[in-house]
This record gives structure tokens, sequence and C-alpha cells, in this order.
């Protein structure tokens, strides 16, 4: 794995609530984090802990309460809306629990969907989504519809539609959760392989033990702070991988 | 992206043709409707506009419409002929009475009279036989849909008779008289003639049927005209026109627009509230195209184009229907005078356009509201 150490995410004294008065309830209550450039980062926790809302905020989703947020060097904060849309739209991916596959369009058609939003012509955008579903071994189902691919099958056209318009920072909520341990496993496997690269960040939320030890950094989360953090050379496990 | 929202809509078939049905059963109700108040209308002055040979209707003060019948002086005809700017004049008598052709039934008719020599007033077009021909004794034309009730089920024909009091008609000519307002058969025959089976009535003129000369504006003809002799004059639009008014004011066109407003409410909400279900039901997907940094104008051109493709389709298919039946049912006599005015199919879809437009813009403004960050609940 890449050890480049320039940070892609930071996340300085990050707070953020929900509601007012008595149904306030505080989700982030002060998050310093920061993903580097090259590593695949796991962001770990029970539920509830705010895992999810840090990764929103993150990826400029929601709003931070106080406190910043800042991607390759660009604050989220004062970024206008559209500006922050345009933002995401160049610079993240994203892979989720639920696949979120338009079920209207084939494989090659969903991934390609960051590529339509930028405008890239329809026939060009879906011959690239093609290519690439190919190199993710799904060359020989591009034209299945959702409802007629596997729950791996699915993640991968997903993984597709997070890399297909290169970007620099791929957020992962829970990616392997919807998925048996050896889809999972190979699901995990592909996006160290293919998501990882010197000059993006992969941010992966996850509850599934099982594949920690693809992390290159576990960020552990409770109560909507960073309790601690472990990297490969600090874990504590004989064959350097992390402790469930 | 608008392809991406169109394949969203092809995809939810139920909704994609329940939307559609809506849309088209909308139309078709609007315009079937208008286009039969258009019809009723137009038919309230049909026998004004058969008329083409002269521009100025003249009649008695009270007289609005062409079915009011009031007879006038004949000294009327000649100031009329007398004054300036009248290239010509010619008297015309409108009688109802009752015919009944040989063993058939009895029915009501309206007879024009037309002056005998120059035949003036005669509809412009013939579907059979000569309008001359008329000069000859007890002869008359009669219209397709008075043919069609005097001699059920038989090819027109020339030479047939009916009988009207005690004189026999023979029929020289099947005219091409648009259907009228009061749905009688319509004989068209000399003044003469016209004159000896309207019993009981001895004056001999119901309008005066005038030409202004081609110098003079006929609005400023008719303006002398009702000056010097104190009658009403109008243009032959301004007394098609009135016709139209003075049954307008029947109460009739409510009925009608009720209808209309029906198929409005009905068509729209169906169609808005199936659009906006659809868009609450893609939420997550919509949410997730904001995620991967669609924009708002991106999104609201994808719904846009949805809609723009449910009015499209639907629209066509409800005018298509409502043209249909128009085109089937104008081919009864007594209904020839069906048509659905282009601009009344424009104006149908361009306000279920607009109405359609609000469920467009509450299903947009649901949709900036989404938060993106639900994509990952």
């Amino acid at each position: 794995m890449n050890t480049q150490t320039s940070q892609a995410v930071e996340c300085i004294s990050v707070r953020k609530h929900f509601g007012d008065g008595e149904a306030r309830i505080e989700v982030l209550r002060g998050v310093d984090y920061s993903a580097a450039r090259g590593q695949l980062s796991f962001l770990v926790g029970p539920s509830g802990c705010g895992k999810t809302t840090l990764i929103s905020v993150i990826a400029g989703l929601l709003d931070t309460t106080a406190g910043d947020v800042t991607l390759f060097g660009e604050s989220l904060a004062g970024m206008p809306e559209k500006q922050r849309v345009l933002f995401r739209r160049r610079n993240l991916g994203f892979v989720f629990q639920q696949y979120n596959l338009l079920p209207a369009l084939n494989a090659a058609e969903n991934a390609a969907v960051p590529l339509l939003a930028a405008g890239v012509k329809r026939a060009e955008a879906v011959e690239r989504a093609g290519e690439l579903l190919d190199r993710l071994g799904l060359g020989n189902r591009t034209k299945s519809f959702p409802r007629q691919l596997s729950g791996g099958q699915q993640q991968r056209v997903a993984l597709a539609r997070a890399l297909i318009h290169e970007p620099r920072l791929i957020v992962c909520d829970e990616p392997t959760a919807a998925l048996d341990h050896a889809t999972g496993e190979s699901v995990m496997e592909l996006l160290a392989n293919a998501a990882v690269h010197p000059d993006r960040a992969v941010i992966v939320v996850t509850h599934d033990n099982r594949v920690f030890h693809f992390a290159d950094v576990i960020a552990h989360m409770d109560d909507g702070q960073i309790r601690h953090v472990e990297t490969r050379q600090t874990a504590h496990s004989p064959d350097q991988s992390f402790s469930a | 992206m608008n392809w991406v929202g169109l394949q969203m809509l092809r995809n939810d078939k139920a909704k994609f043709l329940a939307m559609i049905l809506a849309v088209a059963m909308a139309v078709f109700l609007m315009q079937n409707q208008a286009a039969i108040l258009a019809s009723i209308l137009t038919m309230t002055a049909s026998q004004i506009r058969d008329v083409q040979d002269a521009d100025i209707w003249v009649t008695e003060p009270d007289i609005e419409c062409f079915d009011q019948v009031k007879p006038m002086r004949d000294i009327a005809l000649h100031k009329v002929r007398g004054l300036d700017g009248v290239d010509w004049a010619a008297p015309m008598l409108k009688v109802d009475a009752l015919a009944r052709p040989h063993n058939g039934k009895l029915n009501t008719v309206t007879i024009l009279g037309v002056d005998d020599s120059t035949l003036v007033g005669l509809p412009c077009k013939m579907r059979l036989g000569n309008a001359a021909d008329i000069r000859q004794i007890d002869c008359a034309l009669i219209d397709p849909g008075g043919y069609a009730l005097f001699f059920p089920g038989q090819a027109l024909e020339l030479g047939k008779t009916i009988r009207i009091h005690d004189r026999r008609l023979r029929i020289v000519g099947i005219s091409e008289a648009s259907p009228p307002f009061s749905g009688l058969p319509v004989l068209h025959t000399t003044r003469s003639l016209a004159t000896a089976l309207n019993r009981g009535e001895e004056r001999m003129t119901s309008f005066i049927l005038a030409k202004s000369s081609c110098r003079t504006n006929p609005s400023e003809v008719c303006e002398r005209i009702a000056t010097a002799t104190g009658l009403r004059a109008r243009t032959t639009d301004q007394f098609s026109h009135d016709s139209m008014v003075f049954y307008g004011n029947q109460g009739i066109p409510t009925l009608f627009i009720v209808t209309i407003a029906i198929g409005l409410v009905v068509g729209a909400s169906i169609t808005g509230q199936t659009f906006l279900m659809f868009v609450k039901e893609n939420s997550r997907h919509l949410a997730m195209l904001k995620v991967v940094g669609t924009t708002g104008r991106q999104l609201g051109a994808m719904i846009a184009a949805q809609a723009g493709l449910v009015l499209v389709i639907g629209s066509c298919i409800g005018t298509g229907i409502a043209a249909l039946i128009c085109e089937v049912v104008r081919k009864q006599p007594f209904l020839r005078g069906l048509f659905l005015p282009w601009e009344i199919a424009l104006i149908t879809v361009a306000t279920l356009c607009l109405v359609t437009g609000g469920a467009v813009f509450i299903s947009f403004r649901h949709v900036q509201r989404l938060e993106p960050a639900t994509v990952f609940r």
C-alpha cells in the first residue's frame, strides 16, 4: 500500500447537531480526523456513533454546525451550494450499502451516471463505463439491469460508478454490509486494488471486522468523536493486520 | 441527464401509463366539449355565412339573430336600394312550415325564399343538381340533413317530392347548406313560392341582403342604412356575431364550460398527483443523483422532460381521439357541422400544460428540499 501522507481530507473540531431545544442531538462532538491520499482509511464504530454523519459532512452533503472540513486544501465551509455540487461531481465518488443503482438503467448506464451528470455524451459515457466494468470483471453483464445482477455484481457496478470519473476521494458507506463474507471479501479486494491510487483517498465506513485487514488506517469512532487511530504500522497483530 | 429521467419514467410503466391516460382523457373531454360548443355557436350563424354574394343584412330594429323573424315592409327594400354605397339589395323571406314526403313523416322545415330574378341568398355550393332550377314551378333545393330525414337510407337523387300544405314541391337540387342551429331541414326556393307557402302573412320580406359598393366600407354603409331607414343593418360578420352572442347568452355555454372545467380538474389532478407520487417514490434515486453531482437545474430539466413526454403523448392521443370522433360523427347528416377548431386543440393542450406545470413545480420543490445525505440511511 502507498504510504504517502499528504492529507486529502482534514476535519478540524467538526461539530454537528440535529434539531433544537430539547430535541437537539449532538452527533459530532468536535471531530478531528484526516485521511491521506493513497490510503484505504476505515472509519469504524458502533451504530449511532456518527460515522455516516461524518462522511456526509466530509462529502459536503451536510453542513457542519462548527469546525471546518478541508478537501484537497479547499475548505467546504464557505463554499456556495452550487460550487459544492460541482466540486463533489469532479472530486468525489460514492459507494453505498444498498448500491443505489437506478433500476431503469443497465449496468453500463448506471456506471456512466457521473459522466452523464458532467455532460459527457451518452454513447461515450456508456462506452467508457463498459470498459471499466470489463476491468472489474463484469464485461459480460454490461447490459444487465440491476434486478438481473447478484448483490456482489451490483456492488461492483456501484464501484464502477464511483470510479468512472476518476475522483480524488471515494467514500464508501458499509459496502459489504449487504453481502455474504466471500462476496464482501471480493468486493473489498476489488476496492483495494482498483480504487486505491497515489492521488486518491478512500474512506470506508464499516461494521464488518472481517474486512479490517484491507485497511491502511482505522479510525475508531464512538459517541461523536474519534477515540483512537490505528495504522498498519501500529497494529498489534503479528501479521500486521488489524484486530477486530 | 434528461435521458436518465425519461428512462426512470419509462421503467415505472404503471404510473407512466396512468399519467398518459389521465392527460389523454382530460384533453379528449375538454376538446370534445369545446368542439361541440364551438360547433353549436357556429351553427347559430351558419345560414348567415352561407350567403356569400351579399355582405350586409338589414332587419327590423329589434332582431338579434337569424332565427328571429319579423316581416319587413316592402318599402324598406326600395329605401335601402336608394342609398349611397349600396350596390344592390335583394329580399329574402324565411318561413317555417310543416312538410311531409310521400308516405313519410311530418316535419317542420325552414324555407328560405330568395329573390326570383337574382337568386341572391342561395348557398354557394351544391352537392347535386343546379341551383337555378328552383325557378321552375314548385321546385326547391334541400340540404343533406333534410334529405336524410325525409328519405332515410336512400341515395341522393333528384326529382323526389315533399308536400307543404297542399302543394307538392319537387327537389331539384341538394345544397351544401350548413347545418342550422335549429336542426330543421333547410329548403331554398324562390321568394314567390315561399310567399305562397307562407299562409296568413302578407309581408314578403324577412331580411334584406345588400352589397356595399367596392369603394365603401360595409360597416359605414350599415350605419348609413340604419340612420336613413331606422332599420338594423349589420355586416355578415356582425350579424353572425350577434347570433352567436344571442344564443351564447341563453346559458348553453355555461353547461359546456362546467364539463370542460371538470375535465381539466380531474385530468390535471390525476396527472399531478401521480407525477408527484412518482417523484416521491424515486426520492432515493434522485437523492443519489444529487450526491453524485447532478445540479438542481439538471434535476429540474429532468422532471420537466418527464412531464413533457407525458403531456406530448397524452395530448396527441387525446387530440387524436377527439378529432377521430368528430370525423366519424360529422358523417351523420344533421351533425355535419361538428368540427374541432385547431385553436381549441391548442388552447386545451396549453391549459393542461399550464396546470401540469404547477405539478412539475411542486415536484421540483420536493426534489430541491431533498436531503442528499438521506441516501446513506
